[in-house]
C-alpha cells in the first residue's frame, strides 16, 4: 500500500473512531449497535496501525491489488448490515402496525365508556 | 344472527354520509363498522354522527391493516358474518343480499364485477395484470375466480376469527387474501354483482404503484411461502 492511501485510511480511521465514540459517549446507539460500531473502528484501527497487515493478508488471498482487500471487506460488512436493517425494520413495522390496531381498540373502549 | 358492514375509509367524509345513510335504508338491523384509516378529514366524525361504530387509526396503514382491524373489531364483538363496503359508494346496497345469501353454502363470498350481470369497464394495463393474477390464483388453487381483486366480499365468522390476525396488510390485499382463505382450506365462492362508478376519492390506482404492488403480488403467489405465519401474539391479546 502505498504513502498516500494509508494516510487516507488513517484519516479515516481517526474521523470513524471519533464519531463513533462521540455517539456512545452520548447514549444514542442501543448497546448491541455500539458494541457494533466499536468493533468496526477498532478493526480500522488496527488496519492503519499495523500499514502491512492488510498487504500481507491481500498477498495471502493472492489478490494482486491490495486495496481491493479493503474495499471487499468494507463491501461485504455494509451488505450484512443493510441486511440486518431491512430485518430490523420489518419487524418494527410489523409492531407498529400492531400498536396502532392496539391504539384504536382502547379508542374503542374508551369512547364505549364515556358514551 | 348478527351482521356487520366492515367499511375502511381514508379521507371520505365527502362521500361517507350518502353511503351510510343508504346503507340504514337498505339494512337496517346490520352494525355498521367505519374503520378511519388515519383521515385528516372528518371521516370519523361524520361516521360517529351517522351512529357507525368508528375506528380511528392514528396513522394510515393502507386498506389492508384497516381491515385487519375491522375483522378484529367484528370478531371481539360477536359478530357472527361481514363484509366489506366500500366508503366511496361504488358499491351498490341493493347487491349485499346476494352476497350474504350466498355465504349459507360458503365461507367467504367475492362479489364479481366481470360476470354476466356485472358491466364494469377497466383500462387495458390493468385488464391485462387482473387476467394474469386471475391466471395465477387459478394455478394455484384449481378453482377460477373472474374477479380477484374485488372488494366486495362477505364472510363468515371463522374466517372472521382467521383475518382478525392474519390478513395480508398491503395494497392489492384482496388478491393475497383469497390465497390465504383458501389456502386454510375456506370455501369461497364468486357471486356476480354490478358496481357504480365512485361518487367521491381518488382512486387508489396509480400505474407504477399498480406495476409494484403486482409484482409483488406475483412474487408472493410464486414463492408460495408468504402467508405461512404462525399466529402472532395478538392471538392471546385477542380473547
Amino acid at each position: 500500500m502505498t504513502g498516500t492511501t494509508h494516510a487516507l485510511l488513517a484519516a479515516l480511521t481517526v474521523v470513524a473512531v471519533v464519531m463513533i465514540l462521540r455517539l456512545v459517549r452520548l447514549q444514542v446507539l442501543k448497546a448491541k449497535y455500539t458494541i457494533l460500531w466499536l468493533t468496526v473502528g477498532l478493526v480500522l484501527a488496527i488496519a492503519a496501525a499495523v500499514p502491512n497487515l492488510l498487504d500481507w493478508a491481500a498477498d495471502l488471498l493472492g489478490i494482486w491489488y491490495q486495496p481491493t482487500l479493503f474495499l471487499l471487506l468494507a463491501i461485504g460488512f455494509l451488505l450484512l448490515l443493510a441486511m440486518h436493517f431491512s430485518y430490523e425494520l420489518s419487524r418494527v413495522e410489523k409492531r407498529v402496525r400492531v400498536l396502532a390496531e392496539e391504539l384504536a381498540l382502547l379508542r374503542r373502549d374508551l369512547d364505549d365508556e364515556q358514551g | 344472527m348478527r351482521t356487520a358492514a366492515i367499511i375502511p375509509a381514508f379521507n371520505e367524509a365527502e362521500s361517507l354520509p350518502a353511503v351510510l345513510a343508504e346503507l340504514a335504508l337498505t339494512v337496517p338491523d346490520h352494525d355498521v363498522i367505519v374503520v378511519d384509516d388515519g383521515s385528516t378529514d372528518a371521516t370519523a366524525e361524520v361516521a360517529r354522527a351517522a351512529g357507525a361504530t368508528c375506528l380511528s387509526l392514528p396513522f394510515n396503514l393502507g386498506i389492508g391493516g384497516a381491515m385487519r382491524l375491522g375483522f378484529r373489531h367484528a370478531f371481539e364483538s360477536g359478530v357472527d358474518r361481514a363484509y366489506q363496503f366500500d366508503a366511496d359508494g361504488q358499491h351498490d346496497p341493493s347487491q349485499i343480499a346476494h352476497l350474504l345469501a350466498a355465504l349459507d353454502h360458503a365461507d367467504m363470498v367475492v362479489g364479481s364485477r366481470f360476470t354476466d350481470s356485472g358491466d364494469y369497464r377497466v383500462g387495458r394495463s390493468r385488464a391485462l395484470a387482473m387476467g394474469l393474477l386471475r391466471w395465477m390464483v387459478r394455478l394455484m388453487s384449481g378453482q377460477r375466480f373472474t374477479d380477484t381483486s374485488s372488494g366486495f366480499r362477505a364472510f363468515r365468522r371463522p374466517v372472521l376469527e382467521a383475518f382478525a390476525t392474519d390478513y395480508p396488510v398491503e395494497y392489492m390485499d384482496s388478491v393475497e387474501a383469497l390465497i390465504v382463505a383458501l389456502r386454510r382450506g375456506f370455501t369461497v365462492v364468486e357471486v356476480p354483482v354490478t358496481m357504480r362508478e365512485r361518487t367521491g376519492g381518488v382512486p387508489s390506482n396509480r400505474n407504477l404503484r399498480l406495476a409494484y404492488h403486482f409484482v409483488r403480488v406475483l412474487i408472493l403467489l410464486v414463492a408460495g411461502t408468504g402467508r405461512r405465519r404462525s399466529p402472532s401474539s395478538l392471538r392471546s391479546a385477542a380473547q
